[in-house]
């Protein structure tokens, strides 16, 4: 059996993913007791995720949405596959995966831009400092609870993230932390697992195609 | 009398009082001679009505009828160091601190700057504290 | 397409550091993790002068146009006379104008900065957008008709670290209330 390694995460993806995590954590810890730096990240993780999504249609083939994108139906058949333990292996990331890829960008976009809300409003800075003059001390401070709540519920999001990895690890007994860093992934399992699981030998053809070009 | 001037030998002596004796007795001399305990005493206890708030006031309104304790600020409640040398040695040291305070104190206080002899009266009063 | 994504990688480097830096107040001191809300009084004149009626209120708190107007009317200071002698007055002014929260990039100093009209030069910190805003939680018996505390204008009573230019919000303890964060 070969174990042939394969490049699945290109650098911009890698580099992406681990800057958010960076960010995100610095940003729940220093809230606004370290407010110059907590703004400076923020901006920061928005310009990264306006370049992620641009990277989502042109970037490399397990980077674009296109690739890990599906319909609701599809991820709810997945997460029963998950359940009785069959879930296919995917290369790039799987139905449920590429969800929690969208709601963690949605939901850190939303805090991104309610934190500039609250800059505005409560520091009378950045570039909605005018708004400041315009809405109420109650409203501003409806506008600091929505960010943090949403702050709240993005790291709610991230705790689903880890276990979704642990489990996939698990399942399909490889290390998917270590990929994200090398952006490799072992080709081998992947024939295994497919086989295993009975599918028809499209599929791993598809997935051989796929590894074929995976944009490098 | 022979009491009081013992004391004071022994005060002089430890060298406590030598900076307030002589700014104050200079001060006393600019303002024309003697002050008299009493009237300062007097003073110092004497209710001035404010005209634009109607309250009235007096030294004691912060500082207290027992100037060997602590004072409070009338509006800001920040805490005043006793006034009484005998219990803070930095009293009476500071010629300009003095005049400050006179100054700023008598025009809240009575509404007008004091006079040589008030001012020399209060000295007096407030030395023998 | 190695060389496309580094040009990206590069670019979105770049563009953030951009963004930070064209908006300037997000830049400065803070960054560098100072905790601290105002520049911490460092004049002993001041702190003596000011600081013996009343708290001595950071110069970062106010712009100077206002520290200058209220060096002005220091015969009618918040009603009571609260006169310098002139060299004194000079030196404190200059100090104050100096350290003034439109010349310093502290974090309150720079929203209370930017809370203030251009025209106007107010004398009570606590009448400025800044402050009504981050105050304008707490009810009516937590400060004002509370005993122990009576006025807005007593900041050390409540922000414990408030001499030390801390105003941070988990330092506060009201007195009869204790911690005090929402």
């Amino acid at each position: 059996m070969s174990t042939q390694r394969i490049k699945v995460w290109d650098p911009l993806v890698r580099v992406f993913h681990w800057s958010l995590a960076l960010g995100f954590v610095t940003l729940y810890l220093t809230e606004d007791d370290y407010l110059g730096l907590h703004v400076a990240v923020g901006y920061f993780i928005l310009a990264l995720l306006l370049v992620r999504i641009v990277w989502g249609f042109a970037g490399s083939r397990h980077a674009r949405f296109a690739d890990f994108v599906k319909r609701p139906t599809e991820i709810l058949a997945y997460f029963k596959d998950v359940i009785r333990s069959r879930a296919r292996r995917y290369l790039g990331h799987n139905p449920a995966g590429g969800a929690m890829v969208i709601a963690l960008m949605a939901s850190v976009a939303l805090t991104g831009v309610l934190g500039l809300l609250v800059y505005g409003t409560q520091e009378f800075s950045g570039p909605f400092a005018g708004l400041a003059f315009q809405v109420s001390d109650a409203t501003a401070h409806r506008i600091e609870e929505a960010h943090e709540w949403v702050a709240n519920f993005t790291l709610v999001l991230v705790g689903l993230h880890l276990l979704g990895v642990l489990l996939a690890s698990l399942q399909h007994r490889e290390n998917l932390v270590r990929s994200m860093f090398t952006g490799y992934k072992t080709a081998a399992e992947v024939s295994q697992q497919v086989a295993v699981k009975g599918d028809g030998d499209e599929k791993v053809k598809s997935h051989h195609g796929g590894i074929v070009d995976a944009g490098y | 009398m022979k009491k009081l001037s013992l004391i004071m030998a022994a005060s002089l002596m430890l060298g406590t009082n030598a900076g307030m004796a002589a700014v104050v007795d200079d001060m006393l001399k600019e303002f024309g001679g003697a002050g008299n305990a009493q009237d300062g005493a007097a003073m110092w206890k004497k209710e001035f009505v404010d005209p634009a708030s109607g309250e009235k006031r007096s030294c004691v309104t912060c500082h207290g009828a027992d100037l060997k304790t602590a004072g409070k600020h009338a509006t800001t409640g920040k805490p005043i160091e006793p006034l009484a040398p005998s219990v803070n040695k930095q009293r009476l040291t500071d010629r300009q601190e003095i005049e400050k305070w006179f100054k700023r104190n008598c025009k809240w206080t009575v509404g007008r700057e004091c006079t040589a002899q008030e001012k020399a009266n209060f000295l007096v009063f407030i030395r023998g504290q | 397409m190695k060389k496309l994504t580094s040009v990206i990688l590069v670019s979105m480097v770049l563009g953030a550091g951009g963004a930070v830096w064209a908006d300037s107040d997000s830049a400065g001191r803070s960054v560098g993790g100072k905790r601290l809300d105002v520049a911490p009084v460092t004049l002993d004149k001041y702190k003596q002068e000011c600081g013996s009626c009343h708290f001595a209120y950071q110069p970062g708190l106010l712009p100077a146009r206002s520290w200058e107007k209220m060096m002005a009317t220091l015969d009618d200071h918040f009603g009571e006379n609260a006169e310098l002698d002139a060299q004194v007055a000079k030196d404190l002014t200059a100090y104050l104008v100096e350290h003034a929260a439109d010349k310093s990039d502290y974090k309150r100093s720079a929203g209370i900065n930017k809370s203030i009209a251009a025209g106007e030069a107010p004398l009570r910190i606590t009448e400025t957008a800044y402050f009504k805003r981050k105050h304008n939680e707490l009810p009516k018996r937590a400060v004002e008709d509370n005993p122990k505390v009576k006025s807005f204008s007593k900041c050390e009573t409540c922000h414990v670290n408030a001499d030390k230019g801390s105003y941070n919000e988990h330092e506060v303890r009201i007195p009869g209330f204790g911690r005090w964060e929402d």
